[in-house]
């Protein structure tokens, strides 16, 4: 486990700095950014407002409980929201009865629609939809690529009813959609062997969770945006709140991972509380070769909030790159480890086609998440889209019928191409 | 969630020496060893396929037939004696099933035998559901859970609390749909039985024995693997640890084998206990003489543990389970009587200690790499 040190030194260098007087006002408060005693519009002794910023100590709880004035700093309503929606959503995937029309409505809630069977989410102005593909760092200037991505969630949906549902009562074979035994599961997958609610599912922990934590709220853009910054340093609550808006920010980005567990101060404790990125941190560390990850991602979350609380954005933002890396890793092993169990699953004397298929439909869900990962210390993703839609065309291209034809060499030279690019092997997290 | 299992094998360690039980003799020290030690794999595979597997298979259909013989004749006089008939020819099919369940490699892995014939607890509501509509799809996956052996359980044990109120729902207003639903359900079985006994005397049986080498994909090192499985989920899980509630926060004993004729569960478990034990030591099917086996693999190897023939050693802990099990009364009663159900808990950790014998000291001796996969679960 990494330790962090934390920044005890409380800066006293502050002697010779020269106040920002430089305003017009000519009657402006007197200087007194070194005479030992906070006045002024000191924030600090000798520090914050005219003077430099106060560097104070950070205080990294043991857990995540951060509070002003005796209460709770700590929200993320929303993000527990759209992680509920999106449970909804996948599990009416799997409902015969659900409509197109009514999945989409799901996907694109509307507030005050009966979408949901959880009023909460009914009367929600939120939705999957509007935060899929939407990060400021990716989307904000492509509107083209975001336009793209959400079409193929739909389409995701929509080969769910239009060619799924209706095969429900019918044995999968190459080229026809049915159903198909997997160990005592029962899985329902389309002519190419796919089953579009695990791509949807999968796809999701890129699209929403990935994207929106790593290049939405961990971004400086969304930290820093506007005067977060100057209202974080002097303490200033967002209206009618009891946090400061960078605050609210980050917490947002810990939303999308840690939303639904039960004690949000300690989400270590019940890993695997939804079915989203929360499920899949959960299971890269219960591989040994990756034991460690989930306390290294909580750990960089909690301090870099301590670190906003002290206004140490030095931190702060080396804290959302180990994020960064971290979260993007437990993307990369996962479809590394399902292309390699679906090829365990496949190649052999009697293939297991329908757990291989199954593997193989979560392994493309987070290949396609690949896109939304964020390479630490810069603007991009691991892989790029197109390089994911090369690596799905490729997938499915072996054969006229996709899964059912894709070859062991396939499924290798993907799982090599994406180790390769991050800093785990390939044999690390096949199993 | 899945899991691999990767054992790394200690592989000639234990084969070389055995000395520790020399009693301070100085001269082990320096005794090199018999050298690593060869085992033919050849006449195990053909012991196997020839003397246990297709006879197994063979028993198998023959109870089968025997059990649509009766339940031709319950369905011409649907009254109380035939009714007995037909739950003993039900029974005696069932437990030679637990002497086939084991074999789910090559064609019986194709078709996915083990979880058509033998998937608990059965859907009541889905049976009951096939049985008004009448339009079913038998080889659906999702049908599994509404068929063979625990749904006939149902159909024949489950539909009064007395012979005489199930003859009469054979006698009143839905007596065709059920027979038929019976009579389905029956052929389904005959059906997968039969095909998966043909293609190992017409072509696998080759195919497996001639697979004779040492590796991941050669026939001894997937079936020792299909055999733990086997042993650890469906005959220690399945059919103890599940509804004894190990690995769920209660008791579940409605996942019991057997539930609706539950006085039979025991003798199910220990029906699949014998066979297991009997394929270790290569006992021929029907006979109580012996061929290579596991037993004689280790022997071979000369593999002890704690001054002790390992071989000697599983067979022990086979017996002292047994012993424990044969004593309980029926499983769903230790479950619901006892809070908690210690006898049979204690039952369930002799067999419990048998995972470790053939997962970790078996296979190390063999060279053997664990390599199954737990299902996703999700």
């Amino acid at each position: 486990m990494k330790k962090f040190l934390l920044i005890l030194s409380v800066s006293s260098v502050l002697m010779n700095t020269a106040c920002n007087s430089d305003d017009n006002d000519p009657i402006a408060v007197v200087a007194t950014c070194t005479d030992g005693i906070q006045n002024g519009d000191e924030t600090g002794v000798d520090c914050g407002g005219t003077c430099t910023p106060c560097t104070t100590a950070i205080d990294n709880p043991t857990s995540y409980i951060f509070e002003r004035n005796g209460e709770s700093t700590v929200s993320f309503s929303g993000q527990t929201t759209r992680i509920s929606m999106g449970q909804e959503i996948i599990d009416a995937m799997q409902e015969t009865s659900s409509t197109a029309v009514k999945l989409q409505a799901m996907f694109a809630h509307v507030e005050g629609v009966e979408d949901f069977t959880d009023a909460d989410l009914n009367a929600s102005d939120k939705s999957v939809r509007s935060k899929t593909a939407a990060s400021a760092d990716y989307f904000s200037g492509n509107a083209t690529d975001q336009a793209l991505i959400r079409a193929d969630f739909e389409s995701w949906i929509d080969g769910q009813v239009n060619e799924v549902f209706p095969n429900w009562g019918v044995a999968a074979e190459a080229g026809v959609a049915g159903q198909i035994a997997d160990g005592s599961s029962t899985r329902y997958i389309n002519a190419k062997g796919l089953e579009y609610n695990q791509a949807f599912n999968k796809g999701l922990i890129g699209a929403l969770m990935a994207d929106q934590a790593l290049n939405n709220y961990l971004s400086p853009a969304i930290l820093d945006e506007g005067d977060n910054r100057a209202n974080n340093d002097a303490g200033t609550p967002a209206e009618g709140k009891a946090y400061t808006t960078m605050e609210h920010k980050w917490d947002e980005a810990y939303g999308y991972v840690y939303g639904a567990n039960a004690d949000a101060a300690d989400p270590n404790a019940d890993l695997g509380a939804d079915s989203f990125m929360n499920k899949y941190v959960g299971r890269v560390e219960g591989d040994d070769d990756f034991a460690g990850i989930a306390d290294e991602i909580f750990q960089a979350f909690k301090l870099g909030r301590a670190a906003i609380v002290a206004q140490d954005y030095t931190v702060r933002d080396e804290q959302a790159q180990i994020i960064k890396k971290k979260i993007s890793e437990v993307i990369g092993i996962r479809a590394v480890y399902y292309l390699q169990q679906g090829k365990n699953a496949l190649d052999q004397e009697t293939p297991d086609y329908g757990g291989g298929f199954h593997d193989l439909s979560e392994g493309y869900g987070f290949i396609y998440s690949l896109q939304f990962t964020r390479k630490p210390n810069s603007e991009d993703p691991y892989f790029t889209k197109a390089e994911v839609d090369a690596f799905l065309v490729d997938l499915m291209d072996d054969g006229e019928n996709g899964l059912w034809d894709v070859t062991p060499a396939t499924l290798d030279a993907i799982a090599e191409a994406i180790a390769a690019r991050f800093e785990f092997t390939l044999a690390e997290a096949a199993d | 969630m899945r899991k691999v299992f990767c054992l790394l094998i200690f592989s000639v360690v234990i084969a070389a020496c055995s000395s520790d039980n020399g009693s301070g003799n100085p001269v082990d020290d320096v005794d090199p060893g018999p050298g690593p030690e060869s085992f033919d794999r050849a006449p195990l595979l053909v012991n196997w396929a020839d003397n246990i597997i297709i006879p197994s298979y063979d028993a198998f259909t023959s109870e089968l037939t025997a059990f649509e013989t009766a339940f031709d004749t319950f369905k011409a006089t649907s009254n109380a004696d035939n009714l007995v008939a037909l739950r003993a020819a039900w029974l005696s099919s069932y437990k030679m099933w637990q002497r086939a369940s084991m074999f789910e490699i090559g064609p019986a892995e194709t078709v996915g035998l083990r979880l058509n014939v033998n998937t608990y607890p059965t859907d009541t509501d889905k049976v009951d559901a096939h049985v008004s509509s009448g339009t079913y799809d038998l080889a659906l996956p999702s049908n599994r859970d509404a068929k063979g052996f625990p749904a006939l359980d149902y159909l024949i044990n489950g539909l009064g609390d007395t012979d005489a109120e199930i003859v009469s729902k054979y006698n009143a207003g839905d007596k065709e749909a059920l027979l038929g639903y019976m009579g389905a359900l029956l052929g389904d079985l005959s059906t997968l039985a039969n095909q998966v006994t043909s293609e190992w005397k017409s072509s696998y049986r080759d195919t497996f024995v001639s697979n004779d080498g040492a590796s991941a994909t050669a026939s001894v090192d997937r079936f020792v693997n299909d055999y733990i499985f086997y042993y650890e989920k469906f005959l220690r899980a399945g059919k103890m640890g599940i509804p004894l509630g190990v690995f769920s926060g209660g008791v579940l004993p409605e996942k019991v084998e057997a539930y609706y004729g539950s006085d039979v569960s025991n003798a199910l478990f220990l029906e699949s206990l014998d066979a297991v034990q009997d394929f270790f030591n290569g006992k021929k099917f029907g006979s109580s003489t012996v061929g290579e086996s596991l037993a004689s693999y280790l022997v071979a190897l000369n593999t002890v543990k704690d001054g002790e023939d390992l071989n000697e050693r599983i067979n022990q802990q086979f017996n002292t389970a047994r012993d424990l099990v044969t004593a309980l009364a029926p499983f769903k009663e230790e479950i619901e009587t006892n809070t908690p159900a210690t006898a049979m808990l204690l039952a369930y950790d002799e067999v419990q200690r048998i995972v470790p014998l053939l997962k970790v000291d078996m296979v190390s001796a063999m060279s053997i790499s664990i390599d199954f996969v737990d299902a996703d679960g999700d």
